[in-house]
């Protein structure tokens, strides 16, 4: 095979992805860029004006109230979940044979359901009338709670239910590091009479450390993008109370038909992720990983 | 010949028998999750059958702003429905972002009606810039539903059956202590956990002292931010001083009243079909409902009206068979309007509320009334049902409401949301 | 990633009393975990269980858990009243498309990048990595004026389309053939085979698992999207479940039951799907991850 046939196949082979890619993800970045400028409706064409809109997010309440409710929920999910996470595939990775794959299925099933199954059912859990989780919240607060309305509950409980759904995932990544993880280094630890927690201090914690970064890495970049729990247990109630920055994207420009706004928000949502991959990006070269 | 012209004329024979059975479907979209919801599945029901040549297919999507938000984005991409049940109070924000299809002279004509037909109040609100938009169905007001029982109880019924006592901030109070005193776990019950449904009783109560929301332009201007206030602080105190469950679900607060948890309710009158029919079954206590009392200088109600609209599907305009058939849906709707005053609302035409029939009709004639002192949003493209205005009132009436706010910082909040507001 | 640290561990405590100790231990946390295991499911169950309770018991004051009087009608009722057989349809054409356009994309991009010399492939490779952090949701303005330009707002395609941007599966398909000898694919190139051949008769079936876990991983990602779909979908017949049961009302009120049968029913043909393959889902995601990891 020649040189240029090689290259021909590889067009070929690159020829759907590459325009698929151009197509749907270059061009409307830049079509968002060009949009932030504009006073356009969601459809239909807007007057150039400047850094307006710009000018405008800075003094946008909502837009700030975005910001900081997105950060607060990476805060409450990503450290938290990739813990819960490791704790759990702790727990099954002792286990053998069909209790293990009992035990494994109860804690990945939530991952498999979409978010709105994933929303009845907590919604049901937590209804303030007949909901079975006011049995515990009740004794401790005193009263029944209306999670989902109460700006100091919300975020919280939000979390927790997304913890509950997207671990099953971190649970199978840590499982594999954990596997990875040779048996003679354990027997090697237990022959020493090493307790358990000084295994896990001293083995299985720096061992799994790479697979810590992945799902950290993963879980980030997947809680900055968090719109469809909060919009749909924040459906008629205090939106702007609640609100982050997809769903601001959102409200902008289909629910107030304000395209050109909406990117803005947008634009400023893209640039806060690229500045959180090239920290993490700098982070991970620092400690001398990858 | 003889048999070529026969050949030919089957598929004709055929045509002309599709053509016949061929029914006009006029997809429809609706907003009415309610106990409303029942009677109007019962009209469209009815429709059908009685006309073999129109076929409605009826969906119903989640009330409010998801309501609101696929109409708007459905019509600017020409994917709209055929028709629609649309609120008055936001024609103007749709006509502003060009939701809504004109309805002319032609469409008043095919459908029978015309400006005299309904009260000048009602035909006003759906008229923007000198062009009608839809055509008014209903009013809806909130009214105070009671328990007859326990208000008796409380001697605060009066000698005509109906009650007494309740007019003034603390005769109010104080008749809400006395049910709560009478053994009623709650006084009244409401649904707390939505600011922009207490919009409406606060609205009400900002009426009530001659206040407005927008003035020439203006949020809130001058004294009306004091008396917003006041207004909300009203509520907010029945909340704070235990007469009201803080933070209560829409069902949650119907039913804490349907099963005498609650002695009064304050909901829209498209509950009444969901106490009629209780008391049907025997489940229900006696009960009724009246306007609004008055807490500051004079009786002031909110309300709203649901009406009938063509969305302006962009490049994809409604062709003329199936407005046909459209102006053919809305004006059986409006002929049977008696029937949806079953749903609790006043109907919007004037031959309907003027017959004896609806004259009639309990409770719907003890707060017939109301209409002389019925309010409706301001008219502006910032208010209505799922407005801008509308999630500011969310945002800080929720939060008042339930005791997490002082009223005068929640109306800061809610004047610098809607300044904000472009 | 350096030498596990085994001289570290610390020494002293060599009773044998210490392994019995241990096994107690090892007793505790296995009940531990089943007792987390059934907390964790338990939401799961508690809907469900839900879904086959009249009304009036739904709605008892203390907790009941099983049905004391054991009904469909929830099922029936969502059955016969909603359209969730359409948007079952919905979500299996648009989740079965993305999933294979993505997989057949993905493989032959990553097989070019890996394996081929063309001019451009060093950028287009830091331009897919580049991209593996941009979040798809910050374009849904722009993904719909798209859509709606080409008028497939509203449309299985229109769905699909713009689910199809995942550089990450790209990524892992690149990283997976670097890892192969290159022997294989010289002797494949003696033996005359073209490089569609190579792809898909010796690159492919070589990392089945991976291919599977992408699919998995993919196909679980579709058949739960909500945001684009409910961005996309305007009419009732277009909805995918995941939507559907969310944005349609029953106009009957409140029933708790039914909208939990509605639930159950959306999250079912997936579930069921894992339990069958559990064990290979579960191999080929610990497997693909383990690489990458």
């Amino acid at each position: 095979m020649n040189r240029r046939s090689e290259t021909t196949a590889a067009l070929l082979l690159i020829a759907p992805f590459v325009a698929v890619y151009c197509w749907l993800f270059i061009y409307p970045t830049l079509q968002m860029v060009y949009l932030s400028f504009t006073n356009a409706p969601l459809i239909g064409p807007g007057e150039w004006t400047g850094l307006r809109n710009f000018e405008r997010l800075f003094g946008d309440r909502t837009f700030k109230i975005a910001v900081w409710n997105t950060f607060y929920f990476v805060v409450l999910t990503v450290v938290p979940g990739t813990l819960v996470g490791l704790g759990i595939a702790l727990m099954v990775n002792r286990l053998r044979g069909w209790m293990q794959s009992m035990i494994l299925a109860a804690f990945f099933l939530p991952f498999i359901l979409p978010v709105s199954v994933v929303y009845l059912v907590w919604n049901w859990m937590f209804d303030i009338q007949f909901g079975i989780a006011q049995y515990v919240i009740e004794p401790i607060v005193g009263e029944p709670v209306a999670v989902f309305r109460q700006k100091a509950w919300f975020m919280p409980a939000v979390a927790l239910v997304t913890i509950w759904w997207t671990n099953g995932f971190n649970i199978l990544l840590f499982l594999a590091g954990l596997r990875n993880i040779s048996p003679e280094i354990y027997e090697a630890a237990e022959l020493e009479g090493a307790g358990r927690w000084a295994v896990f201090r001293k083995i299985t914690w720096p061992l799994i450390w790479p697979v810590t970064v992945l799902v950290l890495t993963i879980q980030l970049i997947l809680q900055l993008k968090i719109f469809d729990q909060v919009y749909l247990f924040s459906l008629g109630g205090r939106t702007q109370t609640t609100m982050v920055l997809v769903q601001y994207i959102f409200q902008q420009a289909f629910v107030n038909n304000r395209g050109g706004y909406g990117a803005t928000v947008a634009l400023a949502l893209f640039v806060i992720i690229i500045a959180f991959s090239v920290m993490q990006f700098q982070a991970l070269r620092l400690r001398g990983e990858r | 010949m003889k048999l070529s012209r026969a050949i030919l004329a089957v598929p004709a024979f055929f045509a002309a028998v599709s053509i016949a059975e061929a029914q006009t479907e006029v997809v429809w979209w609706d907003f009415l999750g309610g106990g409303d919801g029942v009677r109007m599945k019962s009209l469209i029901d009815e429709f059908n059958t009685s006309h073999p040549d129109i076929e409605i297919q009826a969906t119903t999507l989640e009330w409010g702003v998801p309501f609101y938000t696929k109409v708007q984005t459905s019509a600017a991409i020409g994917e709209g429905p055929d028709m629609m049940t649309y609120h008055t109070s936001r024609i103007p924000l749709a006509v502003d972002s060009d939701v809504l299809s004109e309805i002319t002279a032609d469409d008043l004509a095919a459908m029978g009606l015309s400006e005299s037909d309904f009260a000048p109040a009602t035909w006003d609100a759906v008229q923007v810039g000198g062009a009608q938009y839809a055509i008014p169905f209903d009013t809806h007001p909130i009214v105070l539903y009671y328990n007859k029982e326990k208000l008796a109880a409380a001697g605060l019924i009066g000698d005509d059956g109906l009650p007494t006592g309740l007019d003034g901030i603390e005769n109010f109070a104080a008749a809400l202590q006395k049910l709560q005193e009478g053994g009623t776990e709650w006084s009244m019950s409401t649904f707390t956990a939505s600011g922009n449904f207490q919009f409406r009783t606060i609205y009400s109560l900002l009426g009530q002292q001659d206040g407005e929301m927008l003035t020439d332009g203006e949020w809130l201007a001058g004294e009306n931010k004091q008396k917003l206030a006041n207004a909300l602080k009203v509520v907010s105190d029945w909340v704070g001083d235990g007469h009201v469950p803080a933070y209560t679900e829409y069902p949650a607060a119907v039913a804490l009243f349907t099963s005498g948890q609650a002695a009064m309710h304050i909901n829209g009158v498209w509950e009444v079909p969901t106490m009629v029919d209780l008391q049907e079954k025997g489940e229900l206590f006696e009960w009724g409902a009246i306007e609004l009392p008055v807490f500051f200088d004079h009786p002031s109600t909110y309300s709203d009206s649901h009406s009938f609209a063509i969305p302006n599907n962009k490049d994809n305009p409604i062709s003329a068979e199936k407005r046909a058939a459209v102006q053919a849906v809305i004006s059986w709707m409006l002929e049977n309007g008696l029937f949806w005053a079953t749903a609790g609302h006043i109907p919007a035409l004037n031959a309907v509320t003027e017959s004896a029939e609806y004259k009639a009709m309990e409770p719907n004639a003890t707060y017939a009334v109301l209409t002389q002192n019925a309010i409706f949003d301001p008219k502006s493209k910032f208010a209505g049902v799922a407005s801008p205005m509308f999630e500011a009132a969310g945002n800080s009436f929720t939060a008042s409401v339930n005791g997490e706010m002082e009223a005068g910082e929640a109306v800061d909040l809610m004047k610098d949301e809607l300044d904000f507001l472009e | 990633m350096t030498a596990a640290p085994t001289t570290t561990v610390a020494t002293g405590v060599k009773h044998p009393k210490a392994i019995r100790y241990l096994d107690i231990g090892g007793l505790i946390l296995t009940v531990l975990t089943v007792f987390c295991a059934v907390i964790w499911a338990f939401p799961l169950y508690w809907a469900a269980i839900t879904t086959f309770k009249p009304e009036h018991e739904i709605i008892l004051p203390y907790v009941e858990l099983w049905p004391e009087n054991f009904t469909l009608s929830a099922y029936y009722h969502v059955i016969f009243n909603t359209k969730i057989g359409i948007w079952y349809v919905n979500s299996v054409v648009t989740a079965v498309s993305v999933t294979v356009l993505v997989v057949v994309m993905g493989a032959a991009c990553g097989y070019a990048i890996s394996q081929l010399q063309f001019s451009g492939r060093r950028i287009l490779w830091w331009t897919i990595l580049a991209s593996f952090m941009v979040p798809i949701q910050a374009l849904i303005i722009n993904h719909f004026i798209l859509m709606a330009q080409v008028s497939l707002l509203n449309s299985w395609l229109g769905i699909i389309l713009p689910q199809l941007i995942a550089p990450i599966v790209v990524i892992v398909y690149k990283q997976f053939f670097d890892s192969l000898p290159r022997d294989f694919r010289e002797a494949a190139v003696i033996d005359g085979a073209n490089h569609f051949q190579l792809l898909f008769k010796v690159f492919l079936p070589m990392n089945w698992g991976v291919t599977t876990a992408l699919a998995v991983i993919t196909f679980i990602g579709a058949w739960n999207a909500f945001l684009w779909p409910f961005l996309a979908a305007q009419s009732e017949n277009m909805m995918t479940i995941a939507v559907g049961i969310t944005q349609v009302s029953d106009a009957f009120g409140i029933y708790y039951g039914r909208e939990l049968a509605g639930a159950m029913m959306a999250g079912l043909p997936v579930a069921v799907l894992y339990l069958l393959f559990q064990r290979r889902v579960t191999q080929a995601i610990t497997l693909a991850a383990g690489i990458k990891g």
